[in-house]
């Protein structure tokens, strides 16, 4: 009873917070616009005013990138735990975003002008081919997708495809540019790509809440899951697509951004329980809130410059990674 | 019995010093400018007249094969150490961390100091002095990190110590791009090439830099290697044999943290050396430390000094990281490892 009233506060609220943050982001930046100037410039949009101008084209798109980036990364990590009874999953941890990296890279210096869909495209088959292989590893190894093994492989493949990227583009002497591309890319968000990836990133988010059901009966385990009539290798499926719409088109767009997949799905668990029905779709409310807040204080940290948003994310990512760690240890079922 | 493992283990190491002396070989002869075997050795042995070959061989070749080799030996020995403390075949310092608190520091160093900029002088030579101390300082900061989050009511928990190397890794990670990228272009390119482990700016002052930390480190550690074959056994018993085993421990420990500080600070980020010549020279040399150690080193150096030649010979002229040739060799070796163990 108690977790649903938290799902509903939730779910009443966080709509407003997310509101707020995306007014701070649009109002406050290297140059600060009055409410009344942002507004003016979307009931009555003027091309020669310049902070209509900031207004239409970088401020708003990123506030929107910011939320709806934050809240498919939060269900992708939402699902990610769900379907592998694993804690620590996650898209920055398995792979996930350093395969879509991998793949962006190489199109990036061998394929100079790819169009927006091509490289969405393309950076959602990295992020499968990411946790294909380690997920493949996996299960691969005795033990292998328990959380300590899976952070493991997943970390030491991630590795694997980022320094073959960082080869890759010093080889052709672009490295600045690359870290510069995918640390960065959230600054810069382009409204063309932005309006692509929407009904992608919306897709993706209908399917996870789909899927959420069956993930709360995979959640009870492998067994269970089977006697209670579930057809478990299709709900894989169907949560891997997911997932790799999610965090694909994430990459696409914002770039490597992570931790965000990770402490999101927990914190909406305390919040509301085992239900994925519940956690999936405040995890992304919550997710959404948490990358526009991060976003907004990423031009904070170091006025007037900026900073990457993955550094804020990481910085509070962290010291809550070390905490799972410090209380759940190395046991299997810890969630 | 005892009598065959120190034949088989001087066997061993003449015959990876041979190896050594192969690979040695070919990387100095080969390159973008190919020097014939005859000139090579006239030119080592200072008979040579040829300012163009003198030129490659003294300031381009010999000096970065020393770094890779004192980095290669440094490193395995470091990795030697901490497997062997923590008795856990899985780590290595890049694995737990410590590289990469290493790294921060040293890529802090590099913002504040700006060095790369400027031309050679008075400067340089104690900024390359003062270089390793600073990372020493990260390093140490991060396995004391890493210490304080895996220890739990006094008995440390081997995964919990590969998770959270993991995320302390990846923390440092950030503040690495995060000060990174508020370098200038110029610098930027010098700590990104530094960063993945890349060695051909290599010069002598980086190698005589090194070589204080490796044999003083490496020297004690050397001397307390019986040591490491008593921490094979459980903890009462070490403590039951009557040695201070905490104390041991710490001091070995840091000595491996500032050999890595050292080798990081030249070298970069260079993983996984620490991982592949521990298991390879206990394959090769059975359970005992005071062989183990030496043939690590060796190993290690002869591992460095092959990376770094495949990474300048196979994209031949552009160079690549020899870090990421280790770690394209390195990460397949260690999932192997990683499915043998229970």
């Amino acid at each position: 009873m108690r977790n649903n009233r938290n799902a509903v506060i939730i779910l009443i609220l966080s709509p407003f917070f997310i509101l707020m943050s995306m007014i701070a982001s649009i109002m406050y930046g290297a140059k600060t616009i009055d409410f009344q100037t942002a507004w003016q410039a979307i009931v009555h949009y003027d091309f020669g005013n310049v902070d209509h101008v900031i207004i239409a084209t970088g401020r708003i798109p990123r506030a929107i990138a910011a939320a709806v980036v934050g809240a498919s990364l939060a269900a992708a990590g939402a699902i990610m735990q769900g379907v592998t009874r694993n804690y620590l999953a996650s898209p920055s941890i398995m792979g996930v975003n350093d395969g879509s990296v991998f793949m962006i890279t190489l199109a990036i210096v061998f394929m100079p002008h790819l169009t927006n869909s091509e490289l969405i495209i393309l950076s959602m088959i990295g992020s499968a081919f990411g946790a294909g292989l380690v997920y493949g590893f996996g299960s691969l190894f005795k033990d292998g997708l328990s959380p300590v093994r899976l952070a493991i492989i997943g970390t030491v493949i991630g590795t694997f495809l980022s320094s073959t990227a960082t080869a890759v583009a010093m080889y052709f002497q672009v490295s600045q540019n690359i870290t510069a591309w995918y640390s960065t890319k959230i600054q810069t968000v382009d409204p063309p790509m932005l309006y692509l990836s929407l009904p992608i990133l919306g897709g993706g988010l209908l399917l996870a809440i789909a899927v959420s059901k069956a993930v709360t009966i995979a959640s009870l385990g492998e067994e269970t899951a089977i006697g209670l009539g579930q057809k478990t290798k299709w709900i894989k499926v169907i949560s891997m697509l997911s997932v790799v719409c999610l965090t694909g088109v994430s990459v696409a767009l914002v770039g490597k951004i992570g931790f965000v997949g990770l402490v999101v799905p927990h914190i909406s668990r305390f919040l509301t329980g085992s239900d994925y029905r519940v956690i999936v779709p405040c995890a992304a409310f919550l997710g959404a809130a948490f990358l526009t807040l991060c976003d907004c204080l990423s031009r904070m940290v170091n006025f007037p410059f900026e900073t990457p948003v993955g550094v804020v994310t990481s910085l509070i990512g962290v010291p809550f990674f070390l905490y799972l760690i410090r209380t759940k240890g190395g046991n299997r079922n810890a969630l | 019995m005892l009598y065959n493992q120190f034949i088989r283990f001087v066997l061993m190491i003449t015959l990876f010093l041979f190896l050594t002396l192969v690979v040695f070989y070919l990387h100095v002869t080969n390159g973008v400018f190919d020097i014939p075997v005859k000139d090579a050795f006239k030119v080592i042995l200072g008979m040579s007249s040829d300012d163009q070959q003198k030129l490659v061989m003294y300031q381009f070749r010999l000096p970065r094969i020393a770094v890779a080799a004192l980095a290669g030996i440094g490193l395995a020995i470091a990795g030697t150490v901490v497997q062997g403390v923590t008795r856990n075949g899985l780590a290595d310092p890049s694995i737990l961390g410590i590289n990469a608190g290493a790294g921060t520091s040293i890529v802090l160093f590099m913002f504040l100091f700006q060095f790369a900029n400027k031309p050679f002088q008075l400067e340089q030579v104690s900024s390359i002095l003062v270089m390793p101390l600073f990372g020493f300082v990260g390093g140490l900061f991060a396995a004391i990190l890493i210490w304080m989050f895996s220890v739990k009511k006094g008995v440390l928990d081997m995964q919990r110590l590969i998770l959270s190397g993991i995320a302390i890794s990846s923390g440092f990670g950030a503040l690495t791009l995060y000060i990174s990228l508020k370098m200038n272009g110029h610098d930027y390119e010098t700590a990104a090439a530094w960063l993945v482990g890349s060695i051909h700016q290599a010069n002598w002052q980086y190698a005589t830099g090194m070589l204080p930390w490796i044999i003083i480190l490496g020297g004690i550690i050397m001397a307390k290697a019986h040591l490491l074959d008593y921490f094979q056994l459980e903890e009462a018993s070490v403590i039951g044999i009557g040695i201070a085993s905490t104390k041991e421990k710490t001091i070995l420990l840091l000595c491996a943290i500032g050999i890595v500080s050292a080798c990081v600070s030249v070298s970069g980020g260079i993983g996984f050396i620490g991982l592949l010549s521990p298991h390879i020279s206990r394959r090769l040399v059975g359970l005992k430390h005071q062989y183990i150690l030496p043939m690590s080193a060796v190993v290690g150096m002869f591992l460095l000094i092959t990376a770094d030649f495949v990474a300048k010979s196979v994209f031949q002229p552009i160079e690549l990281p020899a870090g990421v040739v280790v770690s394209i060799i390195g990460i397949p070796y260690f999932l192997y490892l990683l499915s043998k163990t229970k």
